[in-house]
């Protein structure tokens, strides 16, 4: 080992002046501590904000008509839907499926009436990929050979003043476009706990919205992959794999507003993560540049020596390495006991949204849980070591210009 | 006939300060021979501590030629200046300037392994050590040891890579005579064994005693050159 000794000048120097190393790596450590909180809260608000569109019923993805991303039509359909299915099916990453066919339809009850976008579902697969439906308040949810049966949120069936059984009259564009109506029993009152939501909920089976419409086949299938963390990549192959005129799309695509809260979040957060380093790069480098000033004649003797400032730079590096790795420990051991809580316990964010934590038909979770895992260790480590090194940069560049001449004069030190 | 060690013709050295130049340097001549013992003497001021950095690679001459081991130190750049202070000339500094976290031993192995020595720096560097009957030292660190002792250190340190050239600034300025005495001898066994060169700029008058020659700087150029005779210097085998 060439380096033997270098490596010990180094470590040995962190004990030379302990108070200054200590604060030094409290600094790296609170600094490292604030971005693992903040990320680890990120993470687990992305995390909630994905199972809360998968869970309403968006998925991760979607196989979608090709011109539906253009115009968003709900009549349209799907080329081949049963072989995009089976495809998709067959993939591996994915953990579900759950057909969909939309339409606008008219509710009334008497006098009352309600507009709605009315979904056909596959019953069983529904069960999967939407937990809405699982909140059933009254009756059941619908069932595969069900006919001319309906299940709805509780707001529409207050607004329209229904109970269980009652028959509700739909009034429906059909495909060649004229008017079509229909008597459909309610089955089933599903009530969420939000009323944005229970007032968007209209579902009748696949077959049953074929029947209303005439539009033969599905609009659209709800992807649910094992894995959020790639999301993007299953896309893409899935995609891939269909070779077909119908594309796969994100739910970054389904609800853009979403992906751009969930980007502009992370913009913001990182900024944030930004500032932290900054400061505390630039408190490490005060403290470091202080220590090379109090070493100035040190350095002189060393260059006189004949150490290469390849050697120097090496030399106090070394001292930010070493002080890196204490100051990622620190950034653990201080900010675990932060994030221990919010990752067992989360943070409800009920009170503050005041009610429905609802957006665009997205029932979210008000607690929102810090993603706590051993992610967090290398990237202590790595933002610890970032730091303390880019904070030894300017040091040991002034080390460099030390005149060496200054070694054999006292007057000169 | 005394090979030419180092040969310094018409050598200026000017530095600027604001406004003001001082010329510590004006127009100096001297020929270092191999195996002198040669101590440069002269009022505070006089250039003694600017010829040293200049022999010593340190430093760059404003004007003049400077040859060192036949190779002209004008012309070498920074890290050709560095290469020769590493392998061809050894410094022995006024306040020791020992590195305090090393041990004495590790003081004098830091040097072999800024050179790459790969194997047996530990044996060469306690050889030496205990050549200097620092043996028993090897394991304490600078605070741990007296002035003398860390002298001796740090001339170990200096020699270890058997450098032909050892350049002394003040070398016995913090010590007692008694530790002087002793620094000096060991200086004068190690020129005799190794056949190294020491060049030591000094006020003090035991250094002079013991050097084989004296050279005395004033305002700048040698006003004086004074090769004793053999036997003549303090300490002298002869």
């Amino acid at each position: 080992m060439r380096d033997t000794l270098l490596a010990k000048f180094a470590f040995r120097t962190l004990g030379r002046n302990p108070r200054r190393t200590l604060m030094s790596i409290i600094g790296v450590g609170v600094g490292c501590s604030i971005v693992l909180y903040m990320t680890a809260f990120t993470r687990g608000g992305a995390e909630m904000r994905i199972r809360g569109i998968s869970e309403s019923g968006f998925g991760h993805a979607r196989i979608a008509p090709a011109t539906w991303d253009k115009t968003r039509d709900s009549d349209l359909r799907l080329e081949d839907w049963e072989r995009d299915l089976d495809i998709a099916n067959g993939m591996a990453g994915v953990k579900f499926t759950a057909p969909h066919s939309r339409t606008t339809a008219l509710l009334a009850f008497g006098t009352r009436v309600a507009g709605v976008e009315m979904l056909g579902v596959d019953p069983e697969s529904e069960k999967n990929t939407s937990r809405l439906i699982r909140v059933l308040s009254e009756g059941r949810y619908l069932e595969r050979e069900d006919e001319g049966a309906v299940v709805i949120g509780t707001a529409i069936a207050e607004r329209l003043e229904v109970e269980l059984d009652d028959d509700l009259f739909i009034t429906i564009a059909g495909a060649g476009g004229e008017m079509k109506y229909a008597m459909l029993r309610i089955v089933g009152i599903i009530s969420t706990g939000s009323r944005t939501i229970d007032s968007t909920i209209c579902h009748v089976t696949l077959s049953e919205m074929e029947q209303l419409t005439g539009y033969p086949g599905v609009g659209e299938i709800t992807i649910v992959f094992n894995d959020p963390s790639y999301i993007d990549a299953l896309t893409v192959r899935l995609g891939e794999l269909l070779e077909g005129p119908d594309p796969v799309v994100s739910w970054k695509v389904v609800i853009p507003s979403q992906g751009g809260d969930m980007g502009s979040d992370a913009v913001f957060m990182n900024l944030l993560v930004g500032v932290v380093i900054v400061v505390a790069v630039l408190g490490v480098a005060s403290a470091q540049l202080t220590a090379i000033l109090e070493r100035k004649r040190e350095f002189a003797v060393l260059i006189a020596l004949g150490m290469k400032g390849g050697q120097i730079v090496r030399l106090i590096l070394i001292e930010a390495v070493a002080m890196g790795v204490l100051g990622g420990a620190a950034g653990l051991v201080i900010g675990l006991p932060f994030i221990y809580p919010g990752a067992t316990q989360g943070y409800n964010f009920a009170d503050m949204m005041g009610g429905d934590f609802v957006t665009e038909g997205v029932l979210f979770d008000p607690i929102v849980y810090a993603d706590m895992g051993m992610w967090l260790i290398p990237l202590a480590f790595g933002i610890a070591l970032f730091s303390t090194l880019v904070a030894g940069l300017y040091p040991a560049w002034y080390a460099l210009r030390t005149n060496p001449t200054s070694a054999l004069s006292l007057r000169e030190a | 006939m005394n090979t030419n060690l180092v040969d310094v013709k018409g050598v200026t050295k000017d530095f600027h300060n604001g406004k003001i130049t001082v010329n510590a340097l004006r127009g100096l001549d001297l020929v270092i021979h191999e195996g002198d013992f040669l101590a440069i003497v002269g009022p505070s001021g006089s250039g003694k501590t600017t010829l040293l950095n200049l022999i010593g690679a340190l430093d760059v001459a404003s004007s003049g030629d400077i040859s060192i081991f036949g190779h002209d130190l004008m012309a070498m750049s920074r890290k050709q200046r560095a290469e020769l202070r590493l392998t061809s000339l050894g410094f022995v500094f006024q306040a020791y300037n020992l590195i305090p976290v090393l041990t004495a031993l590790e003081n004098v192995k830091f040097v072999l392994e800024l050179q790459g020595v790969d194997g047996g720096r530990h044996e060469r560097a306690m050889s030496i050590l205990e050549d200097l009957s620092l043996g028993e030292l090897a394991n304490r660190r600078p605070n741990e040891m007296s002035g003398g002792q860390q002298q001796r250190v740090a001339v170990a340190r200096a020699i270890v890579a058997r450098p032909r050239l050892v350049l002394a600034d003040e070398p016995t300025a913090n010590l007692d005579s008694e530790n002087s005495e002793a620094l000096l001898v060991m200086m004068r066994e190690l020129r005799d064994k190794h056949g190294m060169t020491f060049v030591f700029s000094t006020h003090d008058p035991l250094v002079m005693a013991h050097a084989t020659r004296v050279v005395t700087l004033l305002d700048g150029r040698v006003v004086s050159d004074e090769t004793k005779n053999a036997g003549d210097a303090a300490g002298s085998a002869n």
